[in-house]
């Protein structure tokens, strides 16, 4: 500041030059000056009445809240993000379950190992060096998925099966959003907008769908459906529905 | 039985919000969610009302949450939670608008000669709120944000200035600028006045950069 700012000459002043004024723009000792002069000024006293009425207008603009599929969709984003790598489970109790799927199809491998987040490193016999580990594979978009055989998931084991099917939108044999809304209707349950994962599994030999649903602060719902029964006033078509809570 | 549940950490017990990014940083995987389901609503409007669009809004506020998910382990309490998440969702929003500053900025409307733009008294809150929105929404991008964060949000001009990276002064500046033209979309300008008053962007301009570093 030097001391010496000009005071603008008026009236008239411009709309500008007020709006500066009224937004504190001014150096003070120019301000101190010009508002007096500005208010005895009708013309300019009115500017900054308006100027006024249309801070109150925005003062006075109604909170947006977010629509509900912006809402499901960084749900979304964020349980991905927040996804469990893996269960804790002690060296040999894994290794007993590693001996246990060897026997299943290699599909149903690769499907356990990515919702463990376990990479093999041992290639199975006969493929060669430049194959890259089936477990590395991206997720694959649902039309693609849906050729996959489901996810096999043990009645006991359910909550292992939660990463993988947290990166899915796949309805399965449900096929749509309104078959699912139906099913779960049947069963009392009610959630709002789209699960944050869903997925056909195959739950010890049984065609199921699992879906996971957002349940309220900080909770999960787990549901598996049986996609030949459920529906509307069928509340039999489900057949496992667990809140996650925090501890 | 859900044997996940097992091995997951508190999030029931947190209340405030630092106490949710120190869940969050101790590996609770639903704090930072639950934290976000706070402030979201108050981050969509400054998104949307920023970049007008809502599809680049969405992007905007995903792409934020989730490089703050990513950041908020080493969060330090040194300033307010909300205000860091509010940074991140302004700075996502602003690079939106750095990106696309080809697109040319849709004008004002003119006024009839000796007609507000809009009646006012015949007006219920409703439609008042949505002629000031879509006035808004006409500012140049670079008013638009001051406006918002300012006399929307109820941010300080310091505080504005800091998270739009300018000057307090050029805050305040942009703000006038940007309530001037509003005063004459509103209609609260009389048009005589704002006809013979408003000048083209230009005057005053000297005097204004003058006074803008301060």
């Amino acid at each position: 500041m030097t001391g010496m700012e000009r005071v603008p000459m008026g009236p008239p002043w411009s709309v500008d030059l007020i709006a500066d004024l009224h937004a504190g723009v001014l150096p003070p000792e120019v301000a101190a000056q010009l508002r007096p002069r500005v208010e005895a000024d009708a013309e300019a006293a009115e500017i900054l009445w308006a100027l006024d009425a249309t801070l109150e207008d925005l003062h006075a603009l109604p909170p947006i809240p977010m629509p509900a599929d912006v809402a499901a969709r960084i749900d979304a984003a964020l349980a991905a993000e927040a996804r469990p790598v893996a269960p804790v489970v002690s060296l040999d109790e894994a290794r007993k379950r590693r001996n246990r799927r060897l026997g299943l199809g290699s599909g149903v491998l690769v499907a356990a190992a990515a919702a463990f987040g376990i990479v093999f490193a041992v290639a199975p016999g006969g493929s060669d060096q430049s194959t890259p580990p089936a477990a590395q594979d991206s997720p694959k978009p649902t039309s693609a998925a849906q050729a996959e055989p489901p996810l096999a998931v043990k009645e006991s084991e359910l909550g292992a099966a939660v990463g993988e099917v947290l990166k899915a939108q796949n309805y399965g044999p449900l096929e749509t959003p309104d078959r699912l809304a139906g099913c779960l209707q049947g069963g009392g349950i009610t959630s709002s907008g789209k699960p944050l994962g869903i997925s056909p599994i195959n739950l010890e030999g049984r065609d199921a769908v699992m879906a996971i649903l957002p349940a309220g602060l900080g909770q999960y719902r787990l549901v598996v459906l049986d996609p030949n029964t459920c529906g509307p006033d069928k509340p039999e078509g489900v057949l496992e529905d667990e809140t996650i809570k925090p501890r | 039985m859900i044997t996940l549940a097992k091995v997951r950490s508190v999030t029931a017990a947190a209340s405030s919000d630092a106490d949710l990014i120190s869940a969050h940083a101790a590996g609770d995987p639903y704090a930072f969610a639950e934290l976000v389901k706070r402030h979201r609503d108050r981050m969509w409007a400054v998104a949307l009302r920023t970049l007008r669009d809502p599809e680049e809004a969405a992007d905007a506020l995903q792409e934020a949450f989730i490089s703050a998910f990513r950041a908020a382990a080493s969060f330090r309490a040194e300033s307010q939670v909300t205000t860091w998440l509010h940074r991140i969702v302004v700075n996502a929003c602003l690079d939106r608008m750095r990106r696309r500053q080809t697109r040319p900025t849709v004008p004002l409307p003119e006024a009839g000669p000796g007609e507000p733009v809009a009646p006012r008294d015949a007006m219920s809150d409703r439609e008042t709120s949505l002629m000031v929105q879509q006035a808004l929404m006409e500012l140049p991008e670079e008013q638009r944000a001051p406006i918002v964060l300012v006399d929307v949000e109820g941010y300080s001009v310091a505080e504005t200035a800091k998270l739009l990276g300018i000057a307090e002064g050029t805050v305040k500046s942009r703000c006038a600028r940007g309530r001037a033209k509003l005063a004459k979309v509103l209609g609260h300008l009389r048009n005589r006045i704002a006809d013979a008053n408003v000048p083209a962007d230009g005057v005053n301009v000297q005097e204004q950069r003058q006074w803008e570093g301060r």
